[in-house]
């Protein structure tokens, strides 16, 4: 396909440069909206930010790629084709903020997709309010409740961490009648945000925390930590408020120190499901799951595992990203390709606009750019898949 | 009201003045007002930032330390308290971090700062986390090992920190820079917008001024040459609205005098004109009335003259008939006494003949009285020699009485004897005396007489005399009256047949001329009318020739007043 050759680029380009990365950006969505809209004005651009050259990032540049084709595909926005500019942030803060700096100096760029993580999402969140002609942001997935209200022009399009630390407590004081827990979170804004929102709904629902261990992507075992709650008599479910590597990292240690307590985490666990035995049973916290209910979603699902292979799955990035770029799309076509139009259009979904009927659900913003009563899904591993607990 | 309709009036201009003096004072002191708040706001904002920069960038290190602290304290003896206080002070030390991270206007590199101390702190964090975790699991060696570890991270974070903070007063030395520059050139531009501001005051206040005496002397120079009476039409110039109105106002007055002026002159020049007309008339008219009454007088002189003149004729024929009529009568009693006188003087002629032989009668008598009366004036003579004689014996004897009274009394007492005696002889000499005078006296007064009466008889003698002469002339006398009667007598009665004819002769006369006085008269008085009508129409015409020339006059001295104005 003509698409992957040119996310491969730029994938690449991104990898190879690490600093700089929109200057290699390849014109993938160009070469797309060329094909799909022959004769069509000056594209008109999105940009779309996370780290593309991890495994996490995988579902989020698909599933904005197959979104910017089917709307290429119907005659673009205003007549003018829709063009995707991927940037990697690879997940790092100082790098994302470069992304934003960069996107933000881009004047034919009207909207940014992105970051994925909260600390990406965090450190570039101040930077595209800031900018010289400030542009909106939306995160299909950053969860960190530090992410509220922090700038006008940064909107989320999932859940919050407190939505999701709160369902984990609820499952697991109630489904899984847990007392005792313990939380290994991954020491950035992402893990410390769950663990704080799980810790505080869990003793308040009368559990009690064993214990709060910070890791980082480089802590090779967890092996003492979970060594240490074994000696002082083991846990009834133990959370993981890690990474989806962070997470396979405790559960090969949990497996490999004969353990069987309970494993929860949140969304960020996306694709530990692909494991193995160590992962079965594993509860996730998540925004999305390919599995539910919906026509459109139905749709997309077929539509992604068309244009990717048959085993492939959305996973909730990738479906919030779809329905962020079709949204976006409706909100060019209503504003046209101005930066605080579109940001405007935004603050008044669900208000002075209709909501978004997406994939995920309903869209729509308060004024702190958070989607008010977005429940949040149980999923559940089982036999190497995430589905849904019901 | 327009902005020129504005800017054409006095008020408007005063009031636009000052509106943009007060508005424009009150620019600058919002101007400066808003400056200085600004500046505060400015310094307020910067200082803030500064110090929200050191007291996040103070209090990070300072939890960063007790994290540090407590881990260390927990590696050494573990106990929950130190390992909440390691909690506590990590979750602070992010606290601060994000506190860091929220500064407002930080730029990239900061920003990136600030990610690089959340890094190295989960760094500090999570290998603290893994030490105590070790030391829990009594694992001591690498417990140290791991704490030993996180020393890198530390100072690590502690120079970036003090990088941070570093940064941070650059960036406040270079906002006070800016602040500086900023209140300099602030200051610079109130100063110019008030300059600005207090030069417009001025000139419109010079504009106003301007304006205002401009059209002042305009206005006085168009008063001052309408009351000089230069009435003609002038132009002004442009000018306030006030003053156009005042402008205004002047030329119409001026053009109603013109108008006014033109049609009196005119006027002026028709009275006069008719005045002149009049006058001429008058004139003529004077002069004809005139030479009427002059001949009227004449004529009426002349019958005044001529009535006086037959007055005069009849009252001389009245004379005349009267003299004709005492004539006649004179004439009558003339022949009447003609004949009386002749019977008196026949009558006389025989009495004075008897009364001259009485008179010689009487002369003979006188002169026999006068021869006796002469002897009686002899005799008396001797009476008075006698009386001398007593006199003369009475005086002797009382101066021998004299003596024997001065005898008798050396005589002693036989003179008183003889006194008595002498006194008795003096007496007696005493009263002869007075006999001899009184005989003396006597005899005086029967000689005057005698005197008197022989004067009388010569009188009477003399008389006597004269009276015969005039009886003889008396009777010649009255012969000669007999004649001249007699003469008298026929021209009297000539006379009175002569007066009688001339009588009813002037009588005639004088009804002919009483006549003719009377037409005279009736004449005299006619005239008389006519000079009085013709003088009653000389003083009319007279009055009407001083009416014309007042009139003359007054147009005169109307075209005169009117004459100063220049139309």
């Amino acid at each position: 396909m003509r698409g992957d050759s040119g996310v491969g680029n730029l994938a690449r380009g991104v990898r190879g440069g690490g600093g700089g990365a929109l200057t290699r950006i390849g014109s993938l969505a160009v070469a797309l909206g060329l094909a799909a809209c022959a004769g069509g004005d000056e594209p008109i651009r999105i940009g779309v930010a996370g780290p593309f050259s991890q495994p996490r990032g995988v579902s989020m540049e698909r599933s904005a790629r197959l979104a910017a084709e089917e709307i290429n595909a119907r005659g673009g926005v205003r007549g003018r084709p829709l063009e995707l500019v991927f940037a990697d942030d690879s997940a790092s803060d100082s790098v994302a903020v470069r992304v934003a700096d960069e996107f933000g100096a881009d004047p034919a760029v009207v909207a940014v997709i992105g970051h994925l993580n909260s600390g990406a999402s965090l450190a570039a969140a101040r930077r595209y309010g800031t900018a010289r002609r400030p542009l909106a942001m939306i995160t299909p997935s950053a969860s960190s409740p530090a992410l509220s209200g922090i700038s006008p022009y940064v909107f989320r399009a999932c859940p919050s961490d407190l939505a999701h630390g709160a369902e984990l407590a609820r499952v697991a004081r109630e489904r899984l009648a847990a007392q005792r827990a313990a939380v290994i979170f991954v020491n950035d804004d992402y893990g410390r945000g769950l663990r704080r929102s799980f810790v505080a709904e869990f003793t308040r629902l009368g559990g009690t925390v064993l214990e709060e261990d910070p890791i980082l992507p480089r802590t090779g075992s967890l092996e003492p930590f979970l060594s240490r709650m074994r000696a002082a008599g083991g846990v009834d479910v133990l959370v993981l408020a890690t990474h989806r590597e962070g997470a396979e990292l405790a559960l090969r240690d949990r497996a490999a120190l004969g353990l069987r307590w309970a494993v929860i985490g949140g969304d960020a666990l996306s694709g530990v499901e692909r494991l193995g035995s160590a992962a079965e049973g594993v509860r996730v916290s998540s925004a999305y799951l390919a599995d539910q209910r919906g026509e459109r979603n139905g749709a997309f699902v077929a539509a992604y595992a068309r244009a990717y292979g048959g085993d492939a799955v959305p996973d909730h990035r990738g479906a919030a990203t779809y329905d962020i770029v079709h949204l976006l799309a409706d909100a060019l076509e209503e504003t046209g390709p101005d930066r605080r139009a579109v940001r405007d259009y935004l603050a008044g979904l669900g208000t002075r606009h209709p909501a978004f009927d997406g994939v995920t659900g309903a869209v729509a913003f308060d004024d702190q750019g958070e989607m008010p009563g977005r429940a949040v899904a149980m999923g559940i591993v089982r036999a190497g898949r995430l589905v849904s607990e019901r | 009201m327009t902005v020129q309709g504005w800017l054409g009036s006095l008020r408007g201009r005063i009031l636009i003045g000052l509106t943009v003096l007060v508005g424009g004072l009150v620019v600058v002191a919002w101007w400066g007002t808003a400056t200085l708040r600004t500046m505060r706001h400015d310094v307020d904002r910067e200082l803030q930032a500064l110090r929200a920069a050191a007291d996040a960038g103070n209090r990070l290190v300072i939890a960063v330390f007790d994290e540090i602290r407590a881990a260390e304290q927990y590696l050494v003896a573990p106990a929950a308290a130190a390992r909440d206080r390691f909690q506590t002070a990590a979750d602070e030390a992010f606290d601060q971090q994000a506190r860091l991270a929220a500064l407002p206007g930080l730029t990239e590199p900061e920003h990136l700062m600030a990610i690089r101390i959340k890094q190295l702190q989960a760094e500090i964090q999570a290998d603290y986390a893994l030490a105590h975790a070790l030391r829990d699991l009594a694992r001591d060696p690498d417990a140290a090992a791991r704490a030993a570890a996180v020393g890198a991270p530390a100072s690590a974070l502690l120079g970036v920190v003090r990088q941070l903070a570093s940064r941070q007063a650059e960036k406040a030395a270079v906002a006070a820079d800016r602040l500086r520059s900023q209140a300099a050139s602030r200051e610079l531009l109130l100063w110019t917008v008030a300059g600005v501001v207090l030069l417009l005051g001025v000139g419109m206040a010079r504009w106003t001024l301007q304006e205002l005496a401009t059209p002042l002397s305009a206005l006085a120079t168009l008063a001052e040459r309408c009351g000089a009476g230069d009435l003609r039409p002038v132009a002004t110039g442009p000018m306030p609205g006030e003053f156009r109105l005042l402008a205004h106002a002047l030329r119409t007055m001026a053009e109603r005098l013109r108008a006014l002026v033109i049609e009196v002159t005119a006027e002026a020049d028709r009275i006069a004109g008719a005045a002149g007309d009049l006058s001429a008339v008058s004139e003529q008219l004077a002069a004809s009335g005139s030479e009427v009454a002059t001949a009227v007088q004449d004529i009426a002189q002349g019958a005044e003259s001529q009535r006086g003149e037959l007055q005069s004729v009849g009252e001389g024929l009245g004379r005349l008939r009267e003299a004709m009529g005492e004539m006649e009568l004179a004439a009558g009693r003339v022949a009447e006494l003609g004949e009386e006188i002749r019977g008196v003087a026949d009558r006389h002629r025989g009495d004075v003949t008897a009364a001259r032989g009485a008179l010689l009668g009487v002369r003979e008598v006188v002169q026999t009285a006068s021869g006796h009366i002469a002897q009686l004036a002899q005799q008396s003579l001797a009476i008075d020699d006698f009386v001398d004689l007593v006199k003369r014996i009475s005086s002797q004897t009382n101066l021998l009485a004299l003596n024997a009274a001065i005898e008798a009394a050396r005589a002693g007492e036989h003179g008183p004897g003889f006194a008595v005696v002498a006194e008795e002889v003096r007496q007696l000499a005493d009263e002869s005396a007075r006999a001899a005078e009184d005989v003396a006296r006597t005899t005086g007064a029967i000689r005057n007489q005698v005197e008197d009466v022989t004067d009388t008889m010569a009188a009477g003698h003399a008389k006597v005399r004269g009276i015969e002469s005039v009886a003889e002339g008396a009777a010649s006398g009255l012969a000669e009256i007999i004649g001249a009667v007699e003469h008298v007598e026929q021209a009297a009665g000539r006379v009175m047949w002569s007066a009688q004819s001339y009588r009813s002769i002037t009588e005639d006369l004088g009804r002919r001329a009483e006549q003719v006085t009377g037409r005279a008269v009736a004449h005299a008085s006619s005239a008389e009318a006519v000079t009085a009508a013709v003088e009653q129409q000389g003083a009319s015409t007279q009055e009407m020739a001083a009416a014309t020339s007042n009139l003359l006059q007054a147009a005169e001295k109307l075209r005169g007043l009117v004459r100063g104005f220049r139309v």
